[in-house]
């Protein structure tokens, strides 16, 4: 066992791990499809293709290079940490030219300024100017320019950070924020999407966002400017900006061309579209299909990342129950050092650790795989508890019996204590493996795009939360159908009280 | 009562002590080929270790076992693994509890140990069960699981259990404790068809009243000490040790 494990590990991964690795003549960009309109978003009409001014910017600098734009989804926090990581080359999404982030990485010149916007319920009449944010309690993107702002605020402003931009909207209609302070951009698309809020007009703040490259990376830093350089020279680069009704006086000013607006906002106009013919319910049904394949693929990434790391889990936990109840007393206080390190630290930290933290140390592996590793570390622990107690559980008399009939340990094991225990251990395993079908959803940290993820990118395109909340909810559930049905076989094939005898059968 | 001059197994000084509690006191035995030995005495007074020791579950702390040419002592070298295996596979044992494998049926309950330990076939390990099934009366009940027979039936199956593995001798701890008088006249019947067999038995029981009847020869062990040994007329009409006599009366 001990030489073949390894082999049929790195088989099952290299089969299933579907993250392809870069290949010449392309742009490798970083972004966030979840983050939204109008930057990076599945396309409301067409689930399957991304859209956005972003999305267009890196296919026009991947033109001017003369290479095909390849798009890599991460979560927008962990952008940066997938950059050095040379998951992809570049970031373009949304990211504001700031000193921290300057220490981190090389910045292109700025491709586009903007400033912040309030966004309010159509019946505030309290909030118009910065002052009168004292006290109140406002929303902002989690690690954003705007959240900063609202930070330094002289005045005490309860600030919420959120991951979505969508939501922090929905929280102001629902009151339970009084103000939303984001970049224009959200607040146009975002803040108006609702009829009770309204976006005010003052501005605050300047706002430039800058491509991202890894320190060092020069050449394409060059490159990269050079390009944006000849886009904005062409006027390419402020046609992508009014197509999304994004042109603004900042971006006039910064980028000296002072002429007015031609072209319509098509994409804003579409964007809008989009929400106004899905409100009868046969239309909404009817774009719900649209879903169905992106849900679909992403509940099979989940399915496939569930299945493989119980797999594991099972072995691991079975290896290290053994080791606890039968090996020398130093390896099993290792065993049991191991079960509670792992029990004692979040999934999410150790997924990080596994997947940006190794690296550090030379060891660079695949979401797929860092994703597996975490969930069957952490699972096997738990199971290897189960285990463990369902052997104890098993009489003492029934090893006695099974030595005094001559078998040595390990036969006893295998063919007495241990049948008998898998009814014991079948109803608390299957509850593991369901949760985790849950939570493998934290694997998104990791760039990985399963259910959870598509489900955070199609609600931010739709801004239809619950709606797509529904769906998801229903698909995880009937993942989780197979498996109890699984359960409750096995539970029966070994549940010899309720036998009967062929005799009487 | 005839037997050969070599014990079939013999004891020698053997000392067992549970943490500081000495169970088994220099206890010197010898069995002999063919016989049926009872063993006697008080709840805790060591009877059960004694026969864990025997059949080399219960490591010993002093002494030595010997059976036929199997010798075992204390010594803990490289080959005491394998020399404790070599002595368990002399004896069959019989629990006070039946102990039958529950998720298995009572066929393959027998089958289990053949095929497991000496890589039979399952055809040719049914072939020496069912045989042994016939014998204890329960080859209706083959395909039965443990939980679906009477407690006698139960401990039937057990020693047909041990018997499948062809010992040379069968140890039984207290085989009839658990059972009414009815069902221990069932188990009993069958030890007694064994001992026509002329297979080395020996019993841990409280059942004086099969001992007299059955036993060729009955050992009183009290506070881990054996007190008195003799035939059941010896030791039941003529005790000669005064522990012996207080232990009868009661
Ligand atoms: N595993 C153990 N650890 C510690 N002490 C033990 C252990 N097994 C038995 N003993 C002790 O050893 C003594 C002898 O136990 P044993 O089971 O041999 O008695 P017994 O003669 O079989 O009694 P009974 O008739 O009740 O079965 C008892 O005092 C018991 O408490
Ligand atoms: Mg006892």
């Amino acid at each position: 066992m001990t030489n073949v494990f390894p082999v049929v590990l790195l088989g099952f991964l290299s089969v299933l791990s579907s993250q392809s690795l870069a290949t010449a003549g392309t742009l490798r960009w970083g972004g966030d499809a979840s983050g939204g309109a109008p930057y990076l978003l599945l396309d409301p009409k067409n689930p399957e293709k991304i859209i956005g001014f972003e999305v267009e910017i890196a296919e026009a600098i991947a033109r001017e290079l003369g290479l095909q734009a390849q798009f890599y989804q991460n979560q927008w926090d962990k952008l940066i940490p997938g950059l050095k990581r040379k998951n992809y080359d570049i970031v373009i999404n949304g990211i504001e030219i700031t000193e921290e982030r300057k220490a981190e990485v090389e910045f292109s010149k700025p491709y586009f300024y903007t400033y912040e916007q309030l966004t309010v319920k159509k019946n505030t009449d309290t909030i118009h100017e910065w002052a009168d944010l004292a006290g109140k309690r406002v929303g902002s993107l989690k690690d954003s320019f705007a959240e900063r702002m609202l930070k330094e605020h002289p005045g005490k402003v309860h600030v919420a950070g959120y991951e979505e931009q969508t939501t922090i909207y929905a929280d102001l209609g629902y009151d339970r924020l009084d103000a939303v302070l984001l970049d224009q951009p959200i607040a146009l698309y975002y803040g108006s999407l609702d009829p009770n809020l309204k976006n005010l007009d003052t501005h605050f703040g300047h706002v430039s966002y800058g491509i991202c490259v890894r320190k060092g990376d020069f050449e394409l830093l060059r490159q990269i400017n050079d390009a944006l350089t000849k886009l904005l020279a062409s006027g390419e680069l402020r046609a992508i900006y009014e197509r999304w009704g994004l042109w603004n006086e900042e971006l006039a000013t910064r980028f000296h061309d002072p002429a007015p607006s031609h072209l319509i906002p098509s994409e804003l106009n579409a964007y809008r579209e989009s929400f106004q013919h899905h409100s009868d319910f046969q239309s909404r049904v009817e774009h719900y299909k649209t879903y169905v394949p992106l849900l679909a693929k992403g509940a099979i990434v989940t399915l496939q990342l569930s299945s493989v790391a119980m797999f594991f889990a099972v072995l691991l936990g079975l290896l290290l129950a053994l080791v606890r109840l039968y090996a020398p007393r130093a390896i099993a206080a290792c065993a049991f050092g191991f079960v509670e390190l792992v029990r004692g630290t979040p999934l999410l930290i150790q997924l990080f650790l596994i997947y940006y933290g190794l690296p550090n140390v030379g060891i660079k592996l695949d979401p797929f795989t860092a994703a597996i590793i975490g969930l069957a570390l952490n699972y096997g622990a738990y199971e290897s508890e189960i285990y463990r107690a369902g052997i104890l559980a098993i009489p003492h008399s029934q090893l006695e019996t099974a030595l005094a009939l001559g078998l040595n340990r390990w036969q006893a094991l295998f063919h007495i204590i241990i049948p008998q225990a898998i009814r014991i251990v079948v109803p608390p395993m299957t509850n593991d493996f369901i949760s985790l079908l849950k939570d493998s959803s934290l694997v998104s940290v990791i760039t990985l795009v399963e259910l959870t993820r598509v489900y955070g990118q199609l609600a931010a395109a739709s801004y239809d939360y619950f709606g797509v909340g529904i769906l998801t909810a229903i698909l995880y559930f009937v993942m989780g159908v197979p498996f109890v049905r699984l359960s409750r076989w096995i539970e029966r094939r070994f549940s010899f009280e309720s036998y009967l005898p062929r005799t009487i059968r | 009562m005839p037997h050969t001059l070599t014990p079939h197994i013999d004891v020698r000084n053997l000392d067992k002590t549970y943490k500081n509690k000495s169970v088994l006191k220099k206890v010197c035995l010898d069995f002999f080929e063919g016989e049926l030995t009872a063993v006697i005495g008080r709840s805790g007074c060591g009877k059960s270790t004694l026969l864990k020791c025997l059949n080399g579950l219960e490591r010993i702390d002093s002494g030595s076992i010997r059976v036929g040419n199997v010798f075992l002592d204390r010594n803990a070298d490289q080959k005491h693994e394998e020399r404790t295996s070599a002595l368990r596979r002399n004896f069959g044992m019989v629990f006070q509890g039946f102990n039958l494998f529950p998720h298995l049926t009572i066929l393959e309950n027998l089958i289990k140990a053949p095929m497991v330990v000496k890589k039979l076939r399952r055809s040719e390990a049914s072939a020496i069960a069912i045989p042994l099934l016939e014998k204890v009366g329960l080859l209706s009940h083959i395909d039965y699981y443990p939980s679906q027979l009477s407690g006698g039936q139960q401990q039937r199956a057990a020693i047909a259990r041990a018997l499948a593995m062809a010992p040379k001798v069968m140890l039984y701890d207290e085989p009839t404790s658990a059972l009414d008088p009815w069902l221990s006249d069932e188990v009993f019947a069958v030890m007694r068809q064994i001992a026509a067999e002329r297979m080395t038995q020996i019993v841990v029981t409280h059942e004086l009243r099969f001992v007299r009847e059955f036993a060729d020869k009955v050992i009183f062990i009290e506070d881990g000490e054996v007190v008195e040994i003799g035939s059941p007329t010896e030791l039941f009409e003529a005790p000669q040790d005064e522990r012996t006599r207080r232990f009868l009366k009661r």
